[in-house]
């Protein structure tokens, strides 16, 4: 019963692969041209960067965390694609300079940092404690010393015992993955806090961290899916991530579905349901002016299609299933955060929901970059975390119907 | 192998013992191959693959459970939409009277109760469960069952069943024990 399995795939990513340099072209190319529109629009500038900064973000940092609790739990099932959350850890400190447009755009996005307004407000002085813009700078680069340190050192540990076949460095890796779960836990609530609920700075959500949290975890499963799926597509892996992995990817989207329905809406049923003024105003800038059609959508698109679809045991692995479930989450995803954050600046009585071309090309340049790092990494190291202990069961996996 | 038979029993099957799982899934395979289909294996814990070594069909067990939740779905909003709409309706901060995010816990609790019970009185139903009396607990042996034995059972009524040939291919498969179970 026990043999050691075999992998017969390349697991190198080809290094001349010209993969990287096209991705950092689009996204330079996306980033150029939002820089335009910085001149022409500077506020539908700052907003749409915010969005697409916090939808790469989120799925980062989502990333580490899987890495996080994969280690904690002495998983096996992930062993095989676990080496791409962890490069997109491994770039996270140079996402840093990402937070930089937020911080230089903090009076075109945020209400609460006018003085003048303060003054006048008897609730922005209350919270002034909190939102005061040194403080807002500091946290940011708190945050993303956390997220930097943690997701590179897991990743050198990781790409360490893959050279020296160390055993001992899991244990390392456990003793970083404790106490950075909680860290992980508060930095990302805050993170939800400052860049997102911060926009309409009279309204706070106590959850609304986790929600965050649960909106950027389903959206992260569907992306490695759609990875795993890439990786297939360009030959590589075909043999080391079999239909067992991607069934458990398809269990984990699943799962996230329902968790990301039970936050988004015990968000909204509280609130709706206290019916107080000062909490229900947010949803109720959300629910007019065109907005109420992403919120609709979120209910039928992010909740109700993949939960009935990736219901029967059967679709967790079948391609196309898969791979048009996952598309939908990561689009809805993009328009959730859209939906979050944009009514702020395009309320009811400014034309309510407009699209801007500054949503596209910030979103291609962000991701062009946050995926030009992604295979600039990837291509370094072997795609598999070697001479991990756990790799062996984790190969072994089979489907059982 | 004891073959004396009593006047008042009947022969109910013919028990196997095997020393590991991995035997067991070997011989349900020849078992399936040899055309048996009323036959079952008993093992102290769940063994991966043995559903699909034995060729067993997928458990309609979750069409019972959805069916189940679609009615406790159905239960709920139409209890609701009668004592808020129709018989007692209330203007609760002048919220609609089909309040339907309002509605929404009590419709998932109903459909998750009854998917509950679907699930686990399915289960029994499907299992034939409670059954007071089966003719394996004759068989002193059969205890390990619950230990570290690794048994099938291949049963008199599968229209294939012959005794010797039973026999013949149980012995073939390695069995380290074989016995004839009377009811």
């Amino acid at each position: 019963m026990s043999h050691k399995p075999t992998i017969t795939d390349s697991l190198q990513f080809s290094a001349d692969s010209k993969l990287p340099t096209y991705l950092f072209g689009a996204g330079l190319a996306g980033l150029i041209l939002s820089a335009i529109g910085y001149f022409t629009n500077t506020d539908q500038f700052f907003f749409s960067y915010l969005v697409s900064f916090t939808f790469f973000t989120g799925i980062a940092v989502a990333s580490v965390f899987m890495v996080l609790f994969h280690h904690i739990t002495k998983s096996k099932w992930g062993v095989v694609f676990r080496r791409i959350p962890e490069t997109i850890g491994a770039n996270l400190w140079i996402w840093t300079i990402f937070v930089l447009p937020v911080i230089l755009g903090i009076h075109n996005l945020y209400h609460w940092s006018h003085e003048d307004a303060v003054a006048t407000d008897h609730i922005l002085q209350a919270k002034s404690a909190y939102l005061n813009t040194p403080f807002f700078i500091v946290r940011q680069f708190i945050y993303f010393a956390i997220w930097g340190f943690v997701g590179r050192k897991l990743y050198k540990a990781s790409v360490d015992l893959e050279k020296t076949g160390d055993w001992g460095i899991t244990s390392l890796m456990r003793k970083i993955s404790a106490p950075a779960i909680p860290l992980f836990a508060f930095s990302l609530t805050f993170a939800g806090f400052d860049w997102l609920m911060s926009l309409d700075p009279h309204w706070f959500s106590t959850m609304f961290g986790v929600y965050y949290f649960a909106i950027s975890f389903q959206a992260f499963w569907a992306v490695m899916i759609l990875m795993a799926y890439f990786l297939h597509s360009q030959g590589y892996l075909k043999n080391t991530i079999v239909q067992a992995h991607i069934y458990d990817l398809g269990a984990w989207l699943f799962a996230f579905t329902v968790f990301y329905a039970y936050i988004a809406f015990s968000q909204f049923l509280l609130i709706y349901y206290a019916n107080l003024p000062e909490e229900t105003l947010w949803f109720y800038d959300r629910l007019e002016g065109g907005f109420q059609y992403i919120a609709y959508g979120m209910l039928l698109f992010r909740f109700a299609l993949p939960f009935l679809v990736l219901l029967n045991r059967e679709q967790k692995h079948r391609k196309n299933v898969l791979i048009f479930v996952a598309v939908v989450v990561v689009v809805m995803h993009f328009l959730e955060l859209y939906w979050i954050a944009m009514p702020t600046m395009h309320p009811e009585e400014a034309h309510g929901l407009h699209f801007s071309w500054m949503d596209l090309t910030t979103f291609i340049g962000l991701g062009g970059i946050f995926f030009g790092l992604f295979f600039r990494q990837f291509k370094k190291n072997s795609m598999i975390p070697e001479n991990d202990p756990k790799l062996d069961a984790c190969l072994e996996k089979t489907y059982h119907h | 192998m004891s073959t004396s038979n009593d006047q008042n029993t009947e022969l109910y099957g013919i028990l196997a013992e095997f020393r590991n799982p991995k035997e067991l899934v070997d011989v349900s395979k020849k078992i399936v191959e040899a055309g048996y289909d009323k036959f079952d294996t008993y093992s102290p814990f769940p063994i991966h693959g043995i559903d699909k070594a034995m060729s067993l069909e997928k458990s309609k067990l979750g069409w019972i459970v959805l069916g189940h939740g679609l009615l406790g779905f159905t239960l709920a909003i139409s209890m609701m939409y009668f004592m808020a709409v129709v018989d007692y309706p209330l203007n609760i901060s002048g919220k609609p009277f089909f309040n339907a995010p309002a509605w929404v816990p009590i419709t998932f609790e109903l459909t998750v109760l009854l998917s509950a019970f679907g699930a686990v009185f399915g289960m029994f139903f499907l299992n034939g469960l409670p059954k007071h009396h089966n003719p394996l607990f004759n068989v002193e042996r059969f205890k390990k069952a619950t230990d570290d034995g690794f048994f099938v059972c291949i049963e008199a009524r599968d229209s294939k069943f012959h005794a010797d040939q039973v026999q013949q291919l149980l012995e073939a498969a390695g069995a380290t024990h074989i016995e004839e179970v009377y009811d």
